[in-house]
């Protein structure tokens, strides 16, 4: 049985059926309880499990992050949620230094299984530090696990994936698709692998890697040029542990990759694609890998935004650009 | 422009009201923020005010009627512009997510559908310089197989590929346009008309060379020596090479005695090292042949000499001869000299003061053989003579050891028994 | 043995109770003129807001925090600064940063998502719209330190909501100030709602002034939010102390009668009735009561102050909409003083 549903209904199930299989997922946040969470991914929660299952708390990301990892470490499963993603940076302190190192400074004795839910990405005509990508401050830290989806149907998939794992998952949401895109999602549980990367589209001539939202400014691109240049799409879904193998088979077959993203170019996730691409696919290579990603600079507010995010026109230039060599 | 005014929301949770007084009619003049009209809610009477200036154009709902929030009430615009004979539906935006707004679709997404599944691919592996020099050479390299480690498709597999002189093509060229399209500026100086010819191709390869040699304190040594039995036995020579299509001049026999005088007097196959102020004394023997060529003076250097029989010496001789009137050498073949011979004879004359090509130490330039009354034993005697010019760097040799060498060259040249050794 | 080594009790003012009357004895004497300014300023306050409003259901304001409700707070901190004191604001105080010299154009740039509202004149005394809540306390309280070291004479106002007061920042911020003898004003904006959260799911405290205790602050007041007398007598004292001494402590306590921005829904986490029963604790209803019994307030100076007001605000609107669009290079500007080379390149980018 299906039903049609956006990101955030595709969410909120996932979580649903969750705390409904395991009484000791606990979801946890500012105003994800009688709110239902300011996107509404949490909504009805509380009403259906309580609110000592879905918890309202105090305006203290330092002390969510840390209870939760207490939590974490005495038998409960947190799903908690940074409510933008500029308010994720305070967490940065405990998952650094301590969620993504328990279960190796213990020699496995304890470990740390929690999902820390937050929204990214530009696109929704926001205030400051609620539009910026911080996932590469996730991924570079050793020890996390983190996940961004494209899609609802993933979205339910890897969020259930995401609690079910032993250790701390970053779960990214973005918001520009929480509502934009409606799909066919069973109502049964099920899992997406993390770790999967997925072909969207299959191509001959040239390999767009991206995650999130930009997968559909990818997906634009090669529509628009169907016919005249093959292109194949890949929806990374897990930033770490990334999918090198798909990756690395496309880009056997195409001999060129452009890596898609919002966040800055310096140092982002397209530098660690490429460099293990020219790693595993040197000879394979028909032109110079390209990333189409934002500028080093402050994300700038609405008005600007749209001269700094990559889209189709960026990311058709760069095709064109790959296919002239 | 029609506005299209809606009742806003009214704040406190409500979300209708009932329309009490309108205070204008249509065809009203208003400006932004005069109250148009009155409507009460739960609590109170409210005021709504005008969002912007301009003339009532249609109002869309009586008094008396209740009105949900989002639901348009007027239409405002410019005196004689058209208001839509409906109101438009009830908008209500949706509260969500405290900052920002969301793009919501009523479409479904369909996951784009395969294309179709890719053929087969041709799997070549090369490095992307070698992607790029077979394009440079208009070679298609899905077509070729490698030779490289793990079937690599090589640098040497493109070239290879291009099936013809392909080293010719990748020479490196000094553009030399023939003399005639050379520029010349007329000019005046003070005494008459002068040209001006700026240096290019070899002329100025040829001259930036020389300035290298800079350092160099070059000595000529000169001497004469009676190759008349040698001019004899080449006269016989000749004809067996031809017959082995060998064109066998003297210089095969100069190169070989040259060899043997140099591993006498190994100082002379040096090259002066100036920044470490020492000469280095090579332990082979690569002979540069200097070539007369309508573009100027070019060096190809023979290599192996020890092992070359008369035949392949003279065969390469001539070849290297072709290719460098032809400009076809590459550059190695260009490198290595660690002795020169240099030879005007063709055109006639006898002695010059050669410069020394730099960084060897010495080079040896040899005149016309010309036939001349010498005296031996005390009669004159008609015999042929070779002349010789030995130029010498004064740092690395003395005046003494380069006659010394000068007599072996001498000795073996004129050495009946030694000149029989390369019977062909 | 047992004894008790430290008490302390929290102290609590009202001038101004909702029947409008005041209570004689803590009046701090106000001359007419200043009690109309106070008025005036509300006034603007609620016309600000309400165009504010208008202007985000038509698309030409982004998300907008309302402030309705809260004037008197708003207002009385401002009007309590003095003239070289700095503000700290977080992102609901319009008017006080409009008394700290930012234009209302300004505001309402920053409002519709463009950068150069943050671009204050330069003799402004403000600090921009802090969204990250309680971020802004630690820069109160090192702006404050500077001006100490520098021995100059002012002091930082900072302003926050009750959420913030469970930040680590919170805590953090006033124990440094205590320490170091700051010459800071802690001013709390307890409107009793973060987002969704009511003040009593946000701590277990009684008070949020008494958490100054526990810092050390020597100086700490709850009033009454909605009084503007007592927010104004109340912040100018904490000032006086401020720089006398060293930090202080006001909450106010009002009421936030509107969602927590426009895109927000509070019929999803609270009861009309609730909101109705502090309509009645109105500050500006109190205020014009007041005026009316010591004679100075007419229908015809209100109306004549609200035509004013919307016409102040209405030209802050008319000249914020006829900036020029920005210049698509401006991402780059700013980064640093001089942009660096791979700066300089993807500037280029933009040509492209």
């Amino acid at each position: 049985m299906m039903a049609v549903l956006d990101m955030v209904q595709a969410l909120n199930q996932a979580l649903k059926l969750e705390m409904q299989r395991d009484k000791n997922v606990v979801v946890l946040g500012e105003d994800v309880g009688a709110d239902g969470g300011v996107f509404r991914v949490t909504d009805g929660l509380q009403k259906e499990f309580g609110a000592l299952r879905c918890i309202d708390t105090p305006l203290a990301e330092s002390a969510l992050i840390g209870a939760s990892i207490g939590l974490a470490m005495n038998g409960i499963k947190p799903v908690l949620e940074a409510q933008f993603n500029g308010f994720s940076i305070p967490m940065l302190d405990q998952l650094v230094n301590h969620a993504s190192r328990i279960r190796w400074r213990t020699r496995g004795q304890r470990s740390c299984p929690l999902v820390l839910r937050i929204p990214v990405g530009g696109k929704i005509r926001a205030l400051e530090h609620h539009s910026d990508s911080p996932e590469t401050y996730f991924a570079h830290t050793p020890g996390l696990k983190v996940v961004i989806p494209s899609n609802p149907y993933d979205a339910k998939g890897l969020l259930i994936s995401a609690i079910r794992d032993s250790d701390p998952v970053i779960f990214l949401e973005p918001l520009s698709l929480y509502r934009a895109i409606k799909q066919e999602v069973p109502n049964k549980p099920y899992t997406v692998e993390i770790g999967k990367a997925s072909v969207m589209r299959e191509g001959s001539e040239v390999t767009l890697i991206s995650y999130g939202a930009m997968v559909h400014e990818c997906l634009k691109a090669a529509e628009m040029l169907d016919g005249k240049v093959s292109c194949e799409v890949i929806d990374l879904r897990t930033l770490k542990p990334l999918d090198i193998e798909a990756v690395s088979a496309s880009v056997e077959k195409t001999g060129r990759a452009i890596v898609v993203h919002e966040a800055q170019r310096y140092c982002g996730v397209a530098a660690e694609v490429a460099a293990q691409i020219v790693e595993n696919n040197f000879l394979n290579l028909k032109a110079p890998i390209q990333r189409v990603a934002g500028f080093d600079a402050v994300l700038p507010m609405p008005k600007l935004e749209k001269y700094y995010l990559p889209n189709v026109d960026k990311i058709t230039k760069a095709i064109n650009k790959a296919m002239s060599y | 422009m029609v506005t299209e005014f809606r009742l806003p929301d009214l704040g406190e949770g409500l979300t209708e009201a009932e329309i009490v007084e309108w205070v204008v009619k249509e065809g009203s003049v208003v400006k932004e923020h005069d109250t148009i009209l009155k409507v009460e809610t739960a609590k109170a009477i409210v005021e709504v005010p005008s969002p912007v200036s301009g003339v009532i154009l249609k109002i869309y709902r009586k008094q008396g009627e209740t009105v949900k929030v989002g639901e348009v009430l007027v239409a405002i615009g410019k005196k004689g512009e058209k208001a839509p004979a409906a109101p438009a539906p009830q908008k209500v935006t949706e509260k969500l997510g405290v900052v920002g707004k969301l793009e919501t679709s009523a479409q479904v997404w369909q996951p784009p559908i395969a294309a179709k599944a890719s053929a087969a691919y041709t799997k070549v592996l090369a490095t992307p310089a070698v992607r790029s020099l077979a394009k440079k050479l208009g070679v298609n390299i899905e077509t070729l197989n490698g030779t490289g480690p793990s079937g690599r498709v090589t640098e040497d597999d493109v070239v290879a590929a291009t099936k013809g002189n392909v080293l010719a093509k990748e020479m490196p060229r000094e553009s030399t346009p023939p003399v005639s399209a050379v520029k010349s500026v007329r000019k005046y100086d003070f005494y008459g008309y002068i040209e001006r010819e700026p240096l290019k191709g070899i002329r100025k390869a040829t001259a930036e060379h020389m300035e290298l040699a800079h350092n160099t304190v070059p000595v000529t040594s000169m001497d004469e020596v009676d190759v008349t039995f040698l001019f004899e036995f080449r006269e016989k020579e000749k004809i067996k090479g031809q017959k082995k299509k060998a064109h066998i001049t003297f210089l095969p026999y100069i190169i070989k005695a040259c060899l043997d005088a140099l591993k006498e007097h190994p100082r002379f196959n040096a090259a002066f090292d100036d920044s470490a102020r020492e000469f280095i004394i090579k332990k082979y023997w690569n002979f540069g042949i200097a070539v007369d060529t309508p573009d100027g003076l070019i060096v190809p250097v023979i290599k192996g000499v020890e092992q070359k029989s008369i035949i392949n010496l003279a065969k390469e001789i001539e070849l290297i001869a072709d290719k460098a009137a032809k400009r076809t050498l590459d550059l190695a073949e260009l490198k290595g000299s660690t002795f020169t011979i240099t030879n005007i004879g063709v055109l006639g004359g006898k002695f010059a003061t050669p410069v020394v090509n730099y960084p060897d130490t010495a080079i040896l330039l040899t005149g016309r053989i010309y036939d001349a009354p010498v005296v031996r034993d005390g009669k004159i005697k008609l015999r042929k003579l070779l002349p010789l010019s030995l130029t010498f760097d004064h740092r690395v040799n003395d005046g003494a050891n380069a006659q010394r060498f000068m007599n072996k060259l001498k000795s073996l040249l004129e050495d009946e028994k030694w000149i029989k050794k390369w019977q062909i | 043995m047992k004894k008790t080594i430290a008490q302390f009790q929290v102290p609590y003012l009202q001038v101004l109770d909702e029947t409008g009357k005041i209570d004689e004895n803590v009046m701090t004497p106000l001359s007419s003129k200043q009690i109309k300014e106070l008025f005036e300023l509300m006034v603007l306050t609620r016309v600000f807001d309400d165009i504010a409003l208008r202007m985000n259901r038509e698309g030409r304001l982004g998300t907008y925090a309302p402030m309705i409700g809260e004037e008197a707070s708003i207002v009385g901190t401002g009007y309590a600064m003095e003239k070289n004191d700095w503000l700290f604001p977080s992102f609901r105080e319009n008017t006080t940063m409009f008394l700290r010299g930012v234009p209302f154009e300004k505001l309402l740039l920053y409002w519709r998502g463009d950068e150069r509202g943050n671009n204050f004149p330069a003799n402004a005394k403000s600090l921009p719209v802090y969204v990250p809540v309680s971020t802004q306390m630690p820069h109160a309280v090192g702006f404050a330190w500077a001006a100490k070291m520098k021995k100059e004479k002012y002091a930082t106002v900072v302003i926050f909501g009750d959420g913030a007061t469970s930040k680590g920042d919170f805590y953090e911020s006033m124990n440094f100030a205590g320490i170091f003898h700051i010459p800071i004003v802690f001013v709390c904006f307890n409107n009793q709602y973060a987002i969704s959260l009511p003040r009593s799911s946000q701590t277990n405290a009684k008070t949020l002034a008494q958490k100054a205790i526990a810092a050390g602050l020597e100086y700490f007041i709850q009033v009454d939010g909605n009084d503007v007398f007592a927010v104004h007598s109340a912040v100018s004292a904490a000032l006086k102390f401020a720089k006398a001494h060293g930090p202080a402590f006001v909450e106010c306590f009002t009421y936030r009668r509107s969602h927590h921005t426009t895109a927000d829904d509070w019929t999803r986490y609270r009861q009309l009735k609730e909101v109705e029963a502090w309509q009645k604790k109105d500050p500006i209803d109190r205020l014009r009561k007041y005026m009316q019994s010591k004679k100075i307030w007419t229908k015809a100076y209100e109306n004549k102050v609200v035509a004013k007001a919307r016409t102040t605000v209405g030209n802050a609107v008319k000249k914020s909409e006829a900036m020029p669009e920005p210049d698509n290079k401006d991402i780059f500007k700013f980064m640093f003083k001089e942009p660096t080379p791979d700066l300089q390149r993807q500037s280029k980018e933009l040509d492209e």
